[in-house]
């Protein structure tokens, strides 16, 4: 009697085991009848490991989205791994989350190189690379060639063309002085704003690249000064966009200033101006796309950033949640896991990524009005944009204003 | 005396047998993509081989072989690629640049290493007015320099983006696209993982015999009277011009071939594959290897690759504790521990892997 | 002329935030022989500490002589318990120990304050005001950290010149043995020397968050950088010639990217704008083939 029930036991422990198995035979890998396992890659060492917020952000929303129940009864384990910025890294570690931990989808993986590293090989074995961490143009214009690739944010090119348009229209007038990092980032966005100029792209009379490697951009932004420019467009990384501001003050210049979103964040813009010393910031244009935390005025009611806030806290308790980029993590999130939801009881790696070709939502995390939306030609989920204005008041208090409607980023 | 030698010998030889033994033999025990992790273990042996000619049996510091690499990574790429497959990436090499029409990627190789040699030599003619710590400032500045130089001729090397090898040639990058491999005299398929691996450790063991070959005659001799006194070693006739850039150029060209393997393996090259921190790592390998003893420097390749593949492991150990598991996960503690590890390392082993090796079995693992 | 003028004050200015890192490499060097490579992150963690004593509400001057003291003390301890140990080890091994208190620094600044940039310090040092020599700009705030800098060469010349301690300090780090047998300390004078070392960085540090804002875990790493190859232009055990370098250098950089458009005009084939660092280390290693020991250090003789 003991003997058969011991046996019974045994048998069903291993139908237990044997039956998710033979169930998976339909499903793709890392789908299991109660969690589904996908993994990307970041910086959490080395230069770059400000944006480690980026892979932290969406891990928060998973844990709150899995403390919910789940997509469709399943968990979502994201699983990052530290490529140390370094492209060759990257490649080894896409090469582990797929072969070894077998996860159904790259998510998120953050850079251009890195991307870019990796997007033959995920296309050729047919993992999805979903919103890839980037705004290079190519993740949204090179689905025909990189059906399982797209990119999440507006592009750079797209961004700068808004810039170029709107001092096409409102400052006949513009001599354009153009500071960039030296890379194929900087040199989107100064290619865009000359496309966005269209006819006044002869305007930009002076250009200075800016290296990675360099403490400051003092003697470029003397040397664009000298141009006479009236229009200084700003397209870097949060550190130099910041030592333009202060050094263009400095040296006793007054120009327009424009910065690109990467280094638009308010928390920026209260460094650069210098606690309140530098009027360079005063009417600085830029964009936004999504909900600034660290307006605290503006968003205080707003579900949205509420949700934000409360999982901030509750699953990021350490990390700071005036930054940016965990909201850009969870806008990413969001978006995955509602194209999740929609792939159905059993998520392909096909079914999903037919789903990301035609979503069409809101996220409480982008502006107002903003949809995620991408088509059968079209691969860029977020492609409206707002342009906003640094504004001061009296007591020296600055903030972004948003101003004119809704515009789309030409891919 | 003379039977004790022979053992000796015999013992040595037997040690070497075994492991070539165990490298044949290893993937039969290791999943796929394990593979390809001790492919890249194989690329830092080799790298650190070269490297220990230079810093250890010659005594000359170098914090740019990460440079070296990165010459070799290239000229790799752009032999694989050659004119077509330049133009398929909408890139275009200059008329006087012997690119050529795209190679195999195994043969671009040694081509790699013949001119990563040679850029070693002629940074070795201006480093022999140099030493100590002026040496380590100009090695330095290369390393830095290297990743800028290499991206400005953005119509050649693709700028930051770099080169990508990966489906962009027919299939001149051996089995990465179909991910098998046939090798005709044995008749079998391997996949990409197992192939790099092979490849890796084929070029290793090659490396490392010709380096027995070099240190144990003329020229070996000559590098170690230089390290232990430069002066002495002049006035017995050793030409420390000679020596010292050839020391140079042999270590550069290993470091070439270890930069070609890390392109083929990788499936790119972009400049930010060779940043100031992997010369660093190379000389950190170095110093953990210790002098010349083989198990040493694969000791030092194993610790530069695993240990930041271990730091990350422990943020998925199921049965740490949650705070512990979130702390590894948190922004900068990857640098603390890798920073911390390799300070108690150096604590135990002041000398390296070799230094406690050869005190503890000081006959068996004497010198390489 | 005015344009290039102004290329020349702002070079001295980035010249001198390299030379006074360069003084704290160079001040450890000549006490232990040693080059630190983790002295700019340890100064990088200093001017944390300086801004977290402010976030707690101490004035900056107060904060800033209270970093003095802690880095101080930090140095002196680090010295004691991570560099003793590995003391008689080979000099490549010290150095790659200072290579993993570069990463421990780096990472912990990231772990505890986190990447996010940082504006300090919220009060200015000097003052913002600006002057206008004939079109040519002048930020006050840059010559008073010119001025610093040479005050600390100036007192650092003094102290190993005239004061006891600076005198022992020299004769442990050139003759250990004879210093012992005159009683004096070595090993807590080389902790001395990590010490001063890391004062002097603290001071960089707060000084280069102010110079080169904002404040945030990277911000030394392209200085040490310069630093380095300032001390070694300069001759690594002269803490003039560090800083001299580390001006020199400073207006070198911009003068390559100042000239480079009109090179190119002239006919020459490749763009140095993005190759400043590049081609100041070309020039540093042309100066170096002429004089191997630096600008301003002293031949050593070869012992046999």
């Amino acid at each position: 009697m003991r003997r058969t029930s011991i046996l019974i036991g045994v048998l069903a422990t291993a139908l237990a085991v044997a039956l998710p198995a033979s169930g998976r035979e339909t499903a793709d890998p890392g789908v299991t009848s109660n969690s589904i396992l996908i993994g990307g890659t970041t910086p959490l060492s080395g230069v770059a490991s400000a944006y480690a917020s980026v892979a932290r952000g969406a891990e928060a929303y998973f844990k709150y989205v899995n403390a919910r129940g789940g997509v469709n009864g399943r968990r979502i384990q994201y699983k990052y791994l530290d490529d140390g910025y370094n492209p060759s890294t990257t490649v080894q570690q896409t090469r582990q989350l797929v072969q070894q931990d077998r996860v159904f989808a790259i998510f998120n993986s953050l850079g251009t190189e890195h991307n870019l590293a990796i997007r033959n090989y995920l296309n050729s074995v047919r993992v999805p690379q979903i919103f890839a961490a980037s705004g290079a143009r190519t993740f949204g214009t090179g689905f025909r060639s990189y059906p399982w690739t797209i990119g999440y944010q507006p592009s750079y090119y797209g961004e700068a063309i808004i810039y170029g348009r709107w001092i096409q229209k409102n400052r006949r007038n513009a001599r354009i002085a153009v500071i960039y990092q030296n890379d194929d980032y900087g040199k989107e966005l100064l290619a865009g704003l000359r496309k966005g100029l269209g006819r006044m792209s002869n305007r930009v009379v002076a250009t200075q690249g800016y290296e990675v490697t360099s403490t400051d951009v003092q003697s470029q932004v003397a040397r664009l000064k000298a141009s006479n420019a009236n229009t200084f467009m700003v397209f870097g990384t949060p550190r130099y966009a910041i030592q333009s501001f202060i050094y263009a003050n400095r040296l006793g210049w007054k120009p327009l200033m424009f910065v690109n979103s990467v280094s638009s964040a308010s928390n920026i813009m209260e460094i650069a101006s210098d606690a309140g010393h530098n009027p360079r910031v005063r009417g600085a244009i830029s964009i936004q796309f999504l909900k600034d935390p660290t307006d605290s005025t503006r968003w205080v009611g707003d579900p949205g950033m509420r949700l934000y806030r409360q999982i901030m806290k509750r699953y990021l308790p350490r990390a700071n949640a005036n930054d940016v980029y965990h909201v850009y993590a969870m806008a990413a999130a969001q978006t995955f896991v509602e194209a999740l939801r929609k792939a159905g009881r059993n998520p392909t790696r096909a079914g999903i990524m037919a789903q990301i070709a035609k979503l069409d939502s809101k996220n409480p995390f982008t502006i107002p009005g903003v949809r995620i939306k991408t088509g059968r030609l079209d691969r860029f989920p977020i492609e409206q944009v707002q342009l906003t204005r640094w504004s001061v008041n009296r007591r020296g208090d600055g903030r972004w204003v948003r101003f004119g409607p809704l515009q789309r980023t030409p891919g | 005396m003379r039977a004790s030698n022979t053992l000796l010998l015999a013992l040595r030889v037997l040690g070497v047998v075994a492991f070539v033994v165990a490298i044949a033999i290893l993937p039969s025990f290791l999943s796929d993509f394990r593979a390809s992790e001790f492919a890249r273990v194989g690329i830092f042996f080799i790298a650190l081989t070269g490297l220990n000619i230079l810093t250890g049996y010659t005594g000359q510091i170098s914090l740019g072989h990460g440079a070296f690499m990165a010459i070799g990574g290239y000229t790799s790429a752009l032999l694989i690629l050659g004119r077509p497959g330049l133009e398929a990436s909408q890139l275009e090499a200059p008329d006087w640049l012997p690119v050529g029409d795209g190679m195999q990627d195994v043969w671009t190789i040694p081509i790699a290493a013949v001119v990563a040699g040679v850029f070693g030599f002629l940074v070795g003619v201006p480093a022999l007015r140099l030493r100590g710590l002026y040496l380590a400032l100009a090695t330095f500045a290369l390393a830095v320099s290297m990743p800028l130089v290499l991206r400005e001729p953005e119509t050649l090397t693709g700028g930051t983006n770099g080169l990508n090898l990966f489906g962009t040639t027919e299939d001149r990058l051996t089995g990465a696209i179909d991910n098998s491999v046939h090798i005709p005299v044995l008749d079998k398929d391997l996949t990409f993982n197992d192939w790099t691996y092979y490849l890796a450790w084929t070029v290793g063991l090659i490396g490392l015999a010709l380096a027995w070959l070099i240190l144990r005659g003329r020229p070996g001799r000559a590098f170690r009277a230089i390290r232990d006194s430069e002066v002495a070693a002049a006035s017995s006739g050793v030409s420390l011009a000679s020596y010292k850039t050839l020391a140079f150029a042999i270590s550069a060209a290993y470091a070439g071939a270890a930069g070609a393997l890390l392109t083929i393996v990788s499936t790119i090259v972009t400049p930010g594959s060779f940043p100031v921190f992997l010369s660093i790592q190379l000389l950190i390998g170095v110093v953990i290897a210790g002098l010349g003893s083989l198990v040493g420097l694969i000791l030092g390749a194993l610790f530069l690759y695993y240990l930041p593949v271990g730091i990350q492991e422990l943020a998925d150990v199921g049965s740490l504790p949650d705070g512990l598991q979130d702390a590894a996960k948190s922004p900068g503690m990857p640098s603390v521990i890798y920073g911390a590890v390799l300070i108690v390392v150096l604590f135990l082993l002041p000398r390296g892997a070799a230094g406690f090796l050869s005190k503890l079995s000081f006959p068996l693992t004497k010198r390489l | 002329m005015g344009e290039l003028l102004q290329q020349v004050v702002i070079g001295l200015a980035s010249g001198s935030i390299y030379g006074l890192l360069a003084l704290a490499l160079v001040l450890i060097h000549r006490a232990t022989g040693v080059i630190n490579f983790a002295q700019g992150e340890m100064a990088m963690f200093s001017t944390y500490i300086a801004w977290q004593l402010v976030q707690w509400g101490l004035p900056y001057w107060i904060a800033f002589a209270a970093t003095l003291v802690i880095s101080f003390a930090g140095g002196l301890a680090i010295q004691r318990v991570v560099i003793r140990p590995v003391e008689s080890a080979p000099i490549l091994t010290v150095v790659i120990v200072t290579l993993g208190l570069l990463l421990v620094f780096n990472g912990l600044a990231t772990w505890l304050w986190s990447g996010e940039v940082r504006t300090f310090p919220p009060s200015r040092p000097f003052p913002t005001r600006t002057l206008d020599v004939g079109g040519v700009i002048i930020n006050v705030q840059d010559i008073g950290i010119i001025l610093v800098t040479f005050g600390l060469v100036a007192a650092l010349w003094a102290f190993f010149r005239f004061t006891k301690i600076g005198l022992a300090l020299r004769a442990a780090a050139l003759y250990p043995d004879s210093s012992r047998l005159v009683g004096i300390r070595v090993g807590w004078m080389l902790g001395v020397g990590w010490g001063l070392a890391a004062a002097l960085g603290a001071v960089s540090g707060m000084f280069t968050a102010a110079a080169f804002p904002p404040l945030e875990p990277t911000m030394m790493q392209a200085v040490l950088i310069y630093a380095f190859a300032a001390a070694v232009l300069g001759g690594i055990d002269s803490p003039g010639g560090a800083v001299l370098g580390g001006l020199m250098l400073g207006v070198f950089l911009n003068l390559v990217g100042t000239y480079a458009d009109d090179l190119q005009d002239a006919g020459f084939p490749i763009d140095l704008e993005g190759l400043r660092l590049p081609v100041a280390f070309v020039f540093i290693l042309a100066l170096l083939l002429l004089r191997p020991q630096g600008l301003f250090g002293r031949a050593a003789a070869r012992r046999v």
